[in-house]
């Protein structure tokens, strides 16, 4: 027979902090590097203010083809072998975009940190842009996209994005572009963006890992010694949010699941309650034990998982609630996720919500930034959005300070039940009548192109 | 040029058996405050009985849902206070569970995984399983029925394995067994599978040695060892197909897909190891042969960084994998062909530096999965569940970085034969043609 000890109580906590890193213009460069003693793989990587929300209108996508094409030959190597350089450090390549930044560059053994920032370098600074490179770059993207495009969650993010917003805001397309965007998308486009904002003014080296003999002044100065040329463009997007209640519907037929999601436009990076919103948001859809998660999983079975959170973008934002639901249960899975947003609207939480939330966020962070990787996308993060140096250790503390008064605020004033937007996409047939019932809007019908 | 291989590639670890069977494996590491706590149980889809497909992982979901003295939900809303995160996957061989924590509360996840390994079914009720049920249910229409290409792993099961092979049926199993599964199935799969006799325990990171073993002790000494456990359904299979097998769908899918699967001997074998320096000089990385062939030079594969790899299968066979969407507009017969060109010519010899370069990236990809606790205990559970002996680990890296280019020649000739492949593919549906079921 089982005989077990009785529940323990926690531990003294060890004490916690971000990593301490060190700031230094090095050629004119900035330079960012946190030595953490004992790891076997280091961090080199770039942070480029050039994310996809500077992208001009009509060129949606080319951030993310800039960063794919830098590592398609460069400094005399042609784009196998930049590929073959790299892996024989034991490098892996990253490039890639968010709205917010553009970041490449390789985790590495130590060893192998001046190579690795040599050909990090060369791929930022000396990329050769060929015409076939470009061409091709451009084209598996575009089929890339048809192959997204067929996954209902990703018709069902894009749907919602190009109703959330004026067609004029570059937060209506999808950070990635569109095909048409990219179709539409010429070499010189691509050269032309790579020049306005890969310069020197925008980047950030990022050194990670085990720094003790390494030489963080000569690794900054083979990025930026002698790297001419000054940024221009990086014009932030117009927001133009729409309000008022509409429905989308997406018609997949035979789908045997609906993707439902119900959101908003929302709020940027650096609003005053930033804290108390995304707390806030935590328990409406951001845990496991979240309200959404609890009614549509654990007590109704509609999905495998519901979850609902904020966006929050250097220059604006969106608000979503999401689900992939049986078909049949379309109608009141979807009445049950606005309800839940509009009872959190309307009563805020639970004082013990608010302290498990507290609780999980804050104590999340020593998991969260245990690894090397993740310590440099933290650092990339307090690069690009321009944070303090004690940016981390203030957010932890921040949020072990927030308030029931401040997230029942919040979600008074964040959560805007009368703005809905409602996207679905799935077999229209099943659902569609009883849509109207349900208040969330006029409804629109389109064919899933596929 | 030398490989790259850094100086830090062995990792303590310290190993004891408690007086119930249960194995305890301890790795120190102080680097940063937390740990990780890992268990795995010998049980997965391969152990389940015919008309129980799926019935290994629709319990893993029970596994969450309360104890003796944990309240339903309260399992993740303990270990999300802790600030931790955690899961628990299912897959042929086996089944963990899984939590990574601010040090400090190691204790109470230990306490936690004890309660539901020895009290789960004072909690486990009708309403539990219908509910986790439906949410099972409705995780394999999200990532298989709802989903382009969604059939395929479950169509490799069937197209690699024969009728009646454990590994014939894939881990989340068939809807119509999922609707019978019933309460009693449950109580009898616990009472036949789950106890500390066969689990393995492991805990890395920020905690003294003495001390894990101590907390080990006091937490699950008090579950009673089961003594003995049915023997799993036999495994024995050739390593190779008898022939080539081949299988077309016709499916709502935006473009040809082609995946090539051959029968290679299980993981823990030498030909396993080969074959993960093959498939990376095959098909790992942008340096790889069928990158720089079928996607830079003749453009008629969509990019991977990973476009062969292998699963981790003990029992008889497993699989290695190459996944090849075409470009738009190519035919899929053309990318086939210029694969299969592309494996034949590997009999053409292969140049130390591609030996180098695929060591140098299985170096680091070893290296960058065992600096996470998380990585490193499940890591250890993995070889003591699937191998029995931890201290293998320390010898992963050493056999890849001894394969020799020779060896790689002759075992890829032997697995990667034309006799010893099916290929599996996907054909789009013309606008209105029904599309498979």
């Amino acid at each position: 027979m089982t005989q077990l000890a009785p529940r323990p109580a926690p531990g003294a906590p060890r004490d916690w902090h971000f990593p301490s890193f060190e700031r230094r213009t090095v050629a004119g460069g900035r330079v960012i590097s946190a030595h953490l003693p004992g790891r076997p793989l280091a961090v080199t990587s770039l942070v480029f203010d050039a994310g996809a929300a500077l992208e001009p209108r009509g060129h949606e996508g080319v951030a993310e083809i800039v960063a794919r094409a830098l590592s398609e030959g460069a400094a005399g190597r042609d784009a196998y072998e930049f590929g073959v350089a790299g892996e024989r450090l034991g490098a892996g390549w990253r490039a890639s975009t968010d709205w917010d930044s553009l970041r490449a560059g390789f985790e590495v053994p130590v060893s192998e940190l001046p190579a690795a920032t040599q050909l990090l370098a060369d791929a930022v600074r000396d990329a050769t842009f060929s015409d076939d490179a470009l061409d091709r770059v451009l084209d598996e993207r575009i089929d890339e996209i048809s192959i997204e495009r067929s996954q209902p969650a990703v018709l069902a993010a894009e749907a919602l994005g190009a109703s959330l917003f004026a067609p004029t805001s570059r937060y209506a397309a999808p950070d990635g572009g569109t095909q048409s965007s990219l179709d539409a998308l010429g070499r010189e486009d691509i050269r032309r963006y790579r020049d306005a904002r890969l310069r020197m003014e925008t980047a950030t080296l990022l050194l990670v890992g085990d720094l003790s003999g390494v030489d963080v002044d000569a690794l900054g100065a083979t990025v930026f010694d002698g790297w001419e040329g000054a940024a221009s463009g990086g014009t932030p997007p117009d927001v133009e949010p729409r309000t008022g209640r509409r429905t989308v519907v997406v018609d997949r037929p035979g789908s045997v699941q609906s993707v439902v999601m119900v959101g908003h436009d929302g709020p940027s990076r650096s609003v005053e309650d930033y804290v108390a919103m995304t707390t806030m948001a935590l328990v409406l859809g951001g845990m496991f034990s979240s309200r959404l998660n609890m009614k549509i999983r654990e007590e109704k079975g509609y999905a495998y998982g519901a979850f609902g959170g904020f966006d929050a973008r250097k220059h604006g934002g969106i608000f979503v609630a999401r689900a992939s639901v049986q078909s049949e249960v379309t109608i009141p899975a979807l009445a049950d996720i606005v309800a839940e947003i509009e009872r959190v609207h309307a009563d805020g939480l639970l004082a013990e919500e608010l302290e498990q939330a507290r609780a999980y966020r804050a104590g999340v962070f020593p998991v969260n930034f245990a690894g090397v990787a993740p310590v440099a996308s933290g650092l990339g993060d307090i690069a690009s959005h321009g944070f303090p140096d004690d940016h981390f250790d203030r957010l932890r503390a921040r949020i072990l300070d927030v308030t029931l008064d401040e997230v029942n605020q919040a979600a008074r004033s964040r959560l805007r039940p009368a703005d809905f937007v409602t996207v679905i996409v799935g077999d229209a047939a099943g659902f569609v009548d009883d849509l109207p019932g349900l208040g969330l809007g006029e409804v629109e019908i389109v064919r899933d192109g596929l | 040029m030398l490989t790259v291989v850094p100086p830090f590639v062995s990792y303590p670890f310290a190993t004891r058996t408690l007086d119930n069977g249960l194995q305890v494996i301890v790795s120190e590491d102080r680097l940063a405050p937390v740990v990780a706590v890992n268990i795995w149980y010998d049980v997965g889809s391969r152990h389940e009985t015919p008309g129980h497909t799926g019935f290994a992982h629709l319990f893993e979901h029970l596994m969450f849902q309360g104890s003796a003295n944990v309240a339903r939900g309260e399992h993740f809303s303990t270990v999300n206070a802790a600030g931790g995160t955690l899961n628990g996957t299912t897959w042929c061989d086996r089944t963990n569970y899984y939590e990574t924590v601010p040090s400090h509360h190691l204790a109470t996840m230990l306490w936690l995984e004890a309660d539901r390994m020895g009290g789960l079914l004072d909690a486990l009720d009708q309403d539990n399983l219908d509910n986790q049920r439906d949410v099972v249910k409705n995780e394999k229409r999200q990532t298989r029925d709802n989903q382009p290409y969604g059939s395929w792993l479950d169509r490799l099961h069937e197209l690699s394995y024969p009728e009646g092979h454990p590994y014939h049926h894939s881990t989340i199993g068939s809807m119509a067994d999922l609707d019978a599964a019933s309460l009693d199935d449950a109580r009898s799969f616990y009472a036949t599978w789950y106890g500390p006799d066969n689990a393995v325990l492991s805990i890395v990171g920020d905690v003294d040695t003495e001390e894990a073993f101590g907390l080990a002790e006091q937490y699950f000494a008090g579950i009673a060892a089961k003594g003995s456990y049915p023997a799993p359904p036999p495994t024995d299979i050739s390593p190779r197909l008898a022939g080539e097998v081949r299988a077309t769908v016709t499916d709502r899918v935006p473009v040809s897909r082609a995946f090539v699967a051959y029968r290679t001997a299980p993981f823990g074998t030498t030909e396993y190891d080969v074959m993960q320096v093959a498939a990376t000089i095959l098909g790992g990385g942008r340096g790889s042969r069928l990158y720089k062939s079928l996607v830079l030079d003749q453009q008629l594969l969509q990019p991977s960084d990973a476009i062969v790899e292998s699963w981790p299968f003990v029992g008889g066979a497993t699989l290695t994998i190459a996944d090849l969407p075409v470009r738009e507009g190519v035919s899929v017969e053309t990318l086939e062909a210029a694969y299969h060109a592309e494996v034949e010519r590997l009999a053409d010899g292969i140049t130390e530096e591609e030996l180098d370069r695929a060591k140098a990236l299985l170096t680091s990809q070893w290296l960058h999965h065992m600096a996470s606790v998380d990585g490193r205990a499940d890591t250890f559970s993995e070889y003591a569940t699937l191998l029995g002996d931890p201290a293998l680990v320390n010898e992963a890296l050493p056999r890849l970085l001894r394969v020799t280019a020779q060896d790689v020649l002759r075992v890829a000739s032997e697995v990667m034969a034309p006799d010893n492949r099916v290929v599996l593919t996907f054909l789009p549906a013309a606008d209105g043609e029904e599309a498979a079921a």
